[in-house]
């Protein structure tokens, strides 16, 4: 394993070797093509990119436009619900299905299907559930509760909740098929420890089974967490950001200055803030996944 | 868990699990359901369930409209095509950080998953021009390569859980005998890793299939796949649902298909691994 001799680097020539197509790629692609953009969001850069420093402009103007201020609070607002939302909806259903259950192997596929979705046709399919005139509302008036009201997508406040329930939709299962899993690996001997002990069953969930269910938590939410900040194929088909400015994402914004508003300077600059919030999450949970422990 | 469940228990339990598999589904099965309805029934208030006159003039419309068969081509080489190359650099990497681990294995390991989560729109542009200066805009080959690398991370991530559960010793005796690298990973390391690395290229081709931010951006008419072709139909004032809905079920009814006959492969794949 890890050597102290001086030749270390010429050990293992084949093993080096092997990676470098990888090492490279990240390399060059992620961390130069992020840098470039960094650099160039220093710029006055408008139809092409041009090198005419012009220092934190661009991201003075960011922070001062309203857009962009909205974007930040709907993907904050997004987020929070998400992680919260999926977490205890995907945690209770797989508490629910812990116990024997048919077909469980078919079920698992069923409740995975909208994972396997593109996020296109879910905007698609949700823009149409949740329109008034013939979505839900309709169905419920239709039994006869005629003053329902449920048109999250064509009311400005609450549009982005209405993104949040397709969120939901598509990522549940993948949480309630890992937790699943999880409480699986649980040891069926601490079960029967609680019982004999009297400890009520949501006391053993609460303080014995989730804390031992941690390393399957860790890897929920990485993966949440990096789906959350791409959210972009979503709101294009499902609100296009609308109505107004309602729904509009951070990932959005870039590609529309970059591509539509022919601002690449100002696209540059927010995707620069993006990549910052990511190192912001990213780098603690690093440290702590990858930095404390078994080096060395 | 064996927590005495009894037989009523079960019933239950069932019964709770399949209500709730069937409000999941829902959305899906209205999707297939509408797209064999007219226009007019599409949005008929209240919405008409089983008892329509089922048509397939909407599939006929779309066929003749956007030539879906160009769709799917596109689809079919861009999702395969970069799996294919995405093993292929993958593999050897696996191998190495799994068999041959050295002091930096977890910081590459780390480095490379925290790539993933970078967002896109960082690299898009540098990406653009460098597509513009290659003459791959609007190419398959150009997606091929753009999928497979933002794909790649968790290819080689995923490998890499499955290959440490296969004990070195027997890599090793392959060596003692004589076999070369290559053939060690080709002969005896990748056959014994056969389950984990099929839910792998069904995960990938899945991810490849769905991936809309870079297929849309990066395309234009002749390398357009079917993530393209719903896109196309899509209108904010909803003219034109039955139609959408036949789009989308062409565009989803190859996974949902696959999906249904490997579905261990697939839970395993869609769970990043974490489901054995």
């Amino acid at each position: 394993m890890s050597s102290e001799r001086p030749n270390g680097l010429f050990r293992n020539i084949p093993a080096k070797v092997a990676a470098i197509p990888m090492i490279i790629t990240a390399l060059v692609v992620f961390m130069g093509g992020s840098l470039w953009t960094m650099a160039y969001s220093l710029t006055k850069s408008k139809l092409l990119p041009k090198w005419k420093f012009v220092g934190l402009d661009q991201y003075e103007r960011l922070w001062s436009t309203k857009r962009w201020v909205v974007s930040i609070e709907n993907l904050f607002i997004y987020g929070v619900c998400m992680l919260i939302a999926s977490f205890v909806i995907g945690f209770i259903l797989a508490a629910l299905m812990d116990q024997k259950i048919r077909f469980e192997n078919t079920f698992r596929t069923i409740i995975l299907y909208p994972f396997a979705l593109s996020f296109i046709v879910t905007g698609l399919v949700w823009q149409w559930i949740l329109n008034p005139e013939f979505g839900i509302q309709s169905i419920i008036r239709g039994l006869g509760f005629t003053s329902f009201e449920f048109d999250p997508l064509y009311n400005a406040d609450i549009a982005i909740y209405g993104i949040l329930i397709a969120g939901l939709w598509q990522g549940t299962g993948l949480i309630m098929v890992l937790m699943l899993a999880g409480l699986r690996g649980i040891d069926q001997e601490i079960w029967k420890a609680a019982k004999v002990d009297g400890i009520p069953t949501w006391k053993t969930y609460l303080f014995i089974v989730i804390p031992m269910m941690r390393p399957v938590f860790i890897t929920t939410l990485v993966l949440v967490a990096a789906s959350i900040v791409k959210v972009y194929d979503l709101i294009v088909a499902q609100t296009g950001g609308g109505p107004g400015i309602s729904t509009e994402m951070p990932a959005k914004y870039v590609y529309d200055y970059m591509f539509g508003g022919q601002n690449l300077g100002q696209g540059f600059a927010a995707s620069t803030m993006m990549l910052l919030a990511v190192l912001v999450v990213v780098i603690p949970w690093a440290y702590l996944e990858f930095g404390g422990k078994k080096r060395g | 868990m064996a927590r005495s469940v009894t037989t009523r228990g079960k019933a239950i339990n069932t019964a709770i699990a399949w209500a709730v598999g069937l409000l999941i589904f829902f959305p899906i099965l209205w999707t297939i359901l509408t797209s064999f309805k007219t226009e007019g029934q599409a949005i008929a208030a209240p919405p008409v369930f089983l008892f329509f006159d089922w048509t397939l003039e909407n599939y006929a419309i779309v066929q003749e409209r956007s030539d879906y068969l160009r769709y799917l081509t596109n689809s079919i080489i861009i999702a395969c095509g970069s799996t294919v190359l995405g093993i292929i650099v993958a593999i050897p990497a696996a191998w190495s950080m799994a068999f041959v681990p050295g002091r930096r294995t977890k910081d590459i390991l780390m480095w490379m998953l925290s790539t993933k989560m970078l967002p896109a729109v960082g690299v898009l542009y540098p990406i653009y021009l460098l597509f513009i200066k290659l003459g791959l805009l609007d190419s398959r080959a150009g997606l091929v390569i753009v999928l497979m690398l933002i794909n790649l991370p968790i290819i080689v991530w995923m490998l890499y859980t499955y290959f440490r559960e296969i004990p070195g010793e027997i890599l090793e005796a392959a060596r003692m005998d004589g076999a070369s690298l290559k053939n060690e990973i080709i002969y005896v390391l990748t056959p014994m890793a056969v389950p984990g690395i099929a839910s792998t290229i069904l995960l990938n081709i899945i991810l490849a299939w769905n991936e809309a931010f870079w297929t849309l951006n990066l395309t234009a008419a002749k390398a357009a796949p079917l993530t393209a072709f719903i896109a196309s139909y899509s209108s904010p004032e909803g003219l034109f649902y039955a139609k959408l809905s036949a789009a989308s079920t062409m565009a989803i009814a190859p996974i949902l298909i696959m999906g249904w006959f490997s579905q261990k492969q697939l839970v395993r794949g869609l769970t990043f691994g974490a489901v054995k």
